[in-house]
This record gives structure tokens, C-alpha cells and sequence, in this order.
């Protein structure tokens, strides 16, 4: 073997233009469908961290109970065994807020605008607090009242209000009562209202003394995780370790659960079945994989898609292989006679000319690989000024890219496999041929 | 003891629909340290004679026994092994591997089959025989950085490495000028006395067949006479 490849890789050296043309072919299509994998990873990722910044969490926690009255309100009251699980995987937990909304008509003078409202406790909302992006007026006094608003900065032009000017805040208790309560404008804040996810944020006690709800009471527990890969098994241990006993019989004829976060509910498979009233609080747990699926199965299309105009390259490459290594059987028919005559066995010329097309294929890999990191490298480092739309899809205003190995793997697999096929029937052809007329051919 | 033995040996071409009979029936022995020469014109059936004990190509009709094998029914495989076990090759156009150097071209059929000697026992019978060819200053020089003389020195070296009990050269002077093709006939003589491989060799140069202690003179594919002369071993330096 160390033989055949030894001169296989001094036959791709012996034509260094004509190696390095083939090799270029293939790490041409190697470096296109490594960016584009790179590319839909690295948004995925980035859109992931976007959205768990929107939502505030990675796992989402809702709870839901019956009054008396027959109306299934959405609430998390003090939990014995919700606080056992928190502190078990607190190791997993990187942070966690605990947030009640609602989506209420904010009033000012004459003009009203209904808009998503979180309250929130600032003391436990440290990411938050960086995130937002104050354009007038200060965050200083979150935390230290709870009677403030910050509003995003859309909301505010619509409204016409001044930082400083209470504004009235009117909504449904969570029974359904009319309510109003007001509250003084601390800042206004760039808005991300292109995600859909615009929010006006409030001290959750306030919110909540609207609401009808306890000070110590929620709606919604959020959870960053400090592994997102075991996000799905950390939302498991919650869904299950939350499962009341008359519960977990439904289950089975129950279809997955649906969580309205941002007011609306994500999951667009909402029940419709007839809800049998239950005792106590029932919980929906819910994840950013979740959520994430339908961008997911886009990037999954569009890395199909990738994979299909990698695939014709490589079929086009393909052929110009075989052809050149047609080429180069005929050139080294003599050569090939004179390993014969001193007892190279056919499998052993034939393997001269699969090595030779493995690391002609090996090479490619690696160039388009390089070329591909130095194109991401240098499409990183530029912070793009785009529509804001599209920052949903970026890290900070610059493009991430992200390849997993696997995909490397299966990536250089193919281009090895897809060489080694290409020439095969030059390389059997070449083995085949009679050691007599190979070395009376005048090549 | 004869190495080489051909009985009735015919040979017939198909060249589009005309049949081409190169050799028409020859019977000879050729003995063990024989320095064989197959003489006669362009297209008396020298080469394709070689190329039959070489075992790259089979008689139409007859018996080729090579060291006491038929090579008549043998598969690819055993032919090739056959090759590498007991023949060894000079060629006209010298046909060194041109992306090895001389010592690895040397090395070539070494590595080919099993090797039964150390590293070391192989690298300095390599080296011997480099140093006996004369091309001990050349030994990482690539082919297309020697002369044909030392090509064809190279090409002996290699013939002999896997110390075959037969080396066969078509026409190893041809592309030489006569006093490289005599020195390069002297060589061979040398390593036949040396070493007592024997070789066959054609040509049809008159002055170098009369070196040859066995010479078989070949026309129309017939053998016109097959004379022998055994010279004295160590004649030549």
C-alpha cells in the first residue's frame, strides 16, 4: 500500500497545473457548500441567542389553574415543587426571571396604541437591563419603584409622550375586569419591533396589581440554560418533574402543549378540544428548540438545497476526473507496462490510480476548507449597517459562521467517495490492460 | 540445466483481418548463466520470442518452461508473480519510473512483493548494486537528469535487484551509441559472470552477439542457428 500511494503521490506532483486545476474544481465546490453550511449554522446559532434574548430564557414555564368561576387563567403561584426542581438543576441554570405580561392599550393625551407589556423584576433581570438600548431618559430608577415604564421608542413617538409623563396603562384583570393603572415613562428604548417580539417593560408588581395577581405571583418562568445541547433534556426533567398524577394520564391523549409567550401563542397547533377543568396548577413547559424548529427546517431546505448544487459540482468534477485520468492512463501506458513486467499486480496499479484520486480529492477538501475559513474570517470581521431585519439573523451586526465537524466529515466523505468513483473505471481499465501492449505502446 | 526451454513455439497475430505469424514454430534451451543473444532483423521475432519468457504475453501454440514452470493456463496473477519471482527486465527505452529517483526505480521491485531481508541487508544490496552499475554520484538524481547510458545502467541495477534467475533485454542498445552500447553489454556480462544470472538478450548489432556464449540466430520467425560458444567466466572487467 505505502508503495502505490508513495507513487501516486508523486504522479500528482509529476503534473502540478493539471493537479492543481482537478483539485481546484473540487475545493471550488468544497469551499460553496462548507459557507453555506457554515452560514446557515452560524444564523441558526445566532438567531437562537437573538430569540432567547427576546423571549428571555431558553426554557419557558407557564402555568395555567381554574377559578371558581369556571375561567382557566394563566398564573404560577409559589411552588413547593417547582422551587425543589429550580434548586436540583440549579447547576444548569445559568439565570432565571420570572415575568407576568399582558397586552394592554398604553394611553397618552389623546392617542393610544396597544403593545406588549412585561413586568418584570428588574433586580433578577441583570441581561435584560444590558440589553436594552436606551435612546432617552435612564434605567437608573428600575428597580428602586415600581410605578415606571420603559417604552420603546416607536411606542412612544406614537403615543406623543415625554420622558418624565405618566402615561395610563388599561387591560383585562386576568377574570376579565376592566382595569387602569398608570405609570411614569423612565426611558425610551430602541425597539426590535421587526423580530415581532417588541415589548414595554414594567416592575412585575405592578403589572401584576393590574393584573389582579399577587406581587409574589407570575406567569411565565424563564430559564437560561448553561448547556443549550441539553436544553431539550433540561425541559424534559421540568415537564415531567411538573406533572400532577391526573396529568400524566391525560398525557397520552393530550397533544403537546401550547405556550403564549409575547402575549400570542407560538405554537400555531392550538387545541381546540374540550378542556375538562382541573384542580391546582397545571404547567407547560416549553423550550428555544421548540421555537426553533421552523427555522430550523428553513435552514434544513436551504442546506438541501446547498447539498444539491454541491452534488452537481461534484457530478460535474466528476467527469472531468474520469476524463483526466483517461487521459492519464493513456500518458502512462508504458509506465504502467514496465510495473507489470516487474510484477505489479493489477490491484495493485489500479490502487496507484484510486490513491491517487483520494488525494487529489483530499487536497481539494483541504484548499476549499482554508479558502472557505479565510472568505468567513474576512465576512466576519465586517460589521454590516443592514436592515434591521436582517439583524435578527447576525451576531452584533456581523456574520457568524458555524460548522459542525460532523458535517465536515460527511462533506470530505462525499468529495472521496465521489473521486474514487470517478476514477475507478479509468483505474480498472488500467489495471486491465495487457502488460505486452502496454510497453509496445509508443506513449 | 536449462532455465529457458521453448517446444514448437508459434505465435500468430490478428492484425485486422490479415493473420501474422511472428514466430513459426522454434524449439530451444537456454542453460542456467547462460549469456544469451537472439539475433536477426526487424521482424524475425526477437522481441516477441522475449516477450514469451518474459510471461507477458503466451504462445499460440507450444510450451514456454520458465525454470521448470508451463507458463501455457497460468492466471494474470501467477504469471505476474512468476515475472517478479524469476525475470527481470531491460527495455529498449530504458522505461525508468520517471517520478522515482535511481535509487528508489532500483528499489521498485523490491517493494512489489514480500522482501524477506532487513532494511538495512536491502539497502546495501541496493547500494551494491548502484555502486557496481557506476552510479554511485547518482544515486537521488531523477531519470531525466541522466544520460541513456546511465539510464541503462539503472535499468540493470533494477533487473537484477530482486536477484532474478533470468534477465531479459530486448534490444538494451538500440538507443545507445556504440561505445555506451558496449560498455552497457560489457556490464551485463560482468554481472552474468558475477552474480551467474543468465541473460537473453536480443539485438541485431553483430559485434555485441559475439560476446554471447549462446546464440540463436532467428529469421521469419524460424530459428536459422542456435550455436554455442561458453565463454570464459570473468573475461571481462
Amino acid at each position: 500500500m505505502f508503495l502505490t500511494m508513495k507513487v501516486a503521490f508523486r504522479n500528482i506532483s509529476r503534473q502540478k497545473k493539471r493537479s492543481f486545476l482537478l483539485a481546484g474544481a473540487i475545493a471550488f465546490g468544497m469551499m460553496v457548500i462548507t459557507l453555506m453550511n457554515a452560514l446557515t449554522g452560524g444564523a441558526v446559532i445566532n438567531i437562537r441567542d437573538n430569540f432567547s434574548h427576546a423571549l428571555g430564557g431558553h426554557v419557558f414555564i407557564t402555568g395555567r389553574e381554574w377559578t371558581e368561576a369556571g375561567q382557566m387563567i394563566m398564573k404560577i403561584r409559589p411552588d413547593a415543587n417547582l422551587d425543589r426542581l429550580l434548586e436540583e438543576n440549579a447547576r444548569q441554570i445559568e439565570a432565571f426571571t420570572r415575568r407576568s405580561q399582558a397586552m394592554p392599550s398604553l394611553i397618552f393625551g389623546s392617542q393610544q396604541t396597544m403593545h406588549l407589556l412585561y413586568g418584570v423584576d428588574f433586580s433578577e433581570e441583570d441581561r435584560l437591563i444590558d440589553s436594552l438600548v436606551v435612546v432617552e431618559g435612564s434605567l437608573a430608577e428600575l428597580g428602586k419603584r415600581d410605578d415606571i415604564i420603559v417604552l420603546p421608542e416607536p411606542v412612544a413617538e406614537r403615543l406623543g409622550v415625554e420622558v418624565g409623563e405618566t402615561v395610563l396603562i388599561r387591560l383585562e384583570t386576568l377574570t376579565g375586569q376592566q382595569n387602569v393603572g398608570e405609570a411614569r415613562v423612565a426611558a425610551f428604548i430602541k425597539d426590535q419591533e421587526e423580530l415581532g417580539l417588541s415589548a414595554a417593560y414594567t416592575s412585575r408588581a405592578n403589572l401584576n396589581s393590574l393584573l389582579g395577581m399577587e406581587p409574589h405571583e407570575y406567569q411565565i418562568l424563564n430559564m437560561f440554560v448553561t448547556d443549550l445541547d441539553l436544553v431539550d433534556q433540561f425541559a424534559r426533567t421540568f415537564r415531567e418533574g411538573l406533572l400532577s398524577p391526573e396529568e400524566a394520564e391525560e398525557a397520552e391523549d393530550e397533544p403537546e402543549v401550547t405556550v403564549t409567550v409575547a402575549g400570542m401563542p407560538i405554537d400555531p397547533g392550538t387545541r381546540t378540544q374540550e378542556v375538562t377543568p382541573w384542580e391546582g396548577t397545571r404547567y407547560q413547559v416549553m423550550n428555544i428548540n421548540q421555537i426553533m424548529e421552523a427555522v430550523e427546517l428553513v435552514v434544513g431546505v436551504l442546506n438541501r438545497v446547498g447539498l444539491v448544487i454541491f452534488l452537481i459540482l461534484l457530478v460535474v468534477t466528476m467527469v472531468g476526473i474520469t476524463n483526466t485520468f483517461r487521459m492519464i492512463m493513456i500518458e502512462r501506458t508504458k509506465e504502467i507496462g514496465t510495473m507489470r513486467a516487474f510484477g505489479m499486480q493489477q490491484k495493485q496499479v489500479k490502487r496507484i490510480f484510486l490513491w491517487e484520486a483520494v488525494l487529489l480529492g483530499l487536497l481539494g477538501c483541504l484548499g476549499g476548507l482554508v479558502i472557505a475559513g479565510v472568505i468567513a474570517l474576512a465576512v466576519g470581521s465586517v460589521s454590516l449597517n443592514t436592515d434591521p431585519s436582517l439583524q435578527f439573523f447576525l451576531n452584533n451586526g456581523r456574520i457568524t459562521f458555524s460548522l459542525p465537524l460532523q458535517d465536515v466529515a460527511v462533506n470530505v466523505a462525499l468529495v472521496i467517495l465521489t473521486s474514487l468513483l470517478a476514477a475507478y473505471w479509468p483505474a480498472r481499465a488500467a489495471a486491465k490492460m495487457s502488460p505486452m501492449k502496454a510497453l509496445s505502446s509508443h506513449t | 540445466m536449462a532455465i529457458v526451454e521453448l517446444e514448437s513455439v508459434k505465435k500468430v497475430y490478428t492484425l485486422g483481418k490479415a493473420e501474422v505469424h511472428a514466430v513459426r514454430g522454434v524449439t530451444f534451451s537456454i542453460e542456467k548463466g547462460d549469456f544469451a543473444s537472439i539475433v536477426g532483423p526487424s521482424g524475425s521475432g526477437k522481441s516477441t520470442i522475449l516477450n514469451m519468457i518474459g510471461c507477458i504475453d503466451q504462445p499460440t501454440e507450444g510450451i514456454v518452461r520458465i525454470n521448470g514452470t508451463v507458463t501455457g493456463g497460468l492466471k494474470d496473477k501467477e504469471l505476474t508473480k512468476l515475472r517478479h519471482e524469476t525475470l527481470g527486465f531491460i527495455f529498449q527505452s530504458f522505461n525508468l519510473i520517471p517520478v522515482l529517483n535511481v535509487y528508489e526505480n532500483i528499489e521498485f521491485p523490491l517493494l512489489l512483493g514480500k522482501n524477506r531481508r532487513s532494511r538495512k541487508e536491502t539497502r546495501e544490496w541496493i547500494e551494491f548494486l548502484i555502486e557496481a552499475v557506476g552510479l554511485a554520484d547518482h544515486m537521488h538524481h531523477k531519470s531525466n537528469e541522466l544520460s541513456g547510458g546511465q539510464r541503462q545502467r539503472v535499468a540493470i541495477a533494477r533487473a537484477l535487484v530482486t536477484k532474478p534467475e533470468i534477465v531479459l533485454a530486448d534490444e538494451p542498445t538500440a538507443n545507445l551509441d556504440s561505445k555506451t552500447g558496449q560498455s552497457i553489454i560489457e556490464l551485463m556480462k560482468k554481472m552474468n559472470s558475477e552474480l551467474n544470472t543468465t541473460f537473453i538478450f536480443s539485438t541485431h548489432d553483430r559485434s555485441i552477439m559475439e560476446i554471447a556464449d549462446h546464440v540463436i540466430q532467428l529469421l521469419d520467425g524460424l530459428i536459422v542457428e542456435d550455436s554455442k560458444t561458453k565463454a570464459e567466466a570473468g573475461s571481462i572487467s
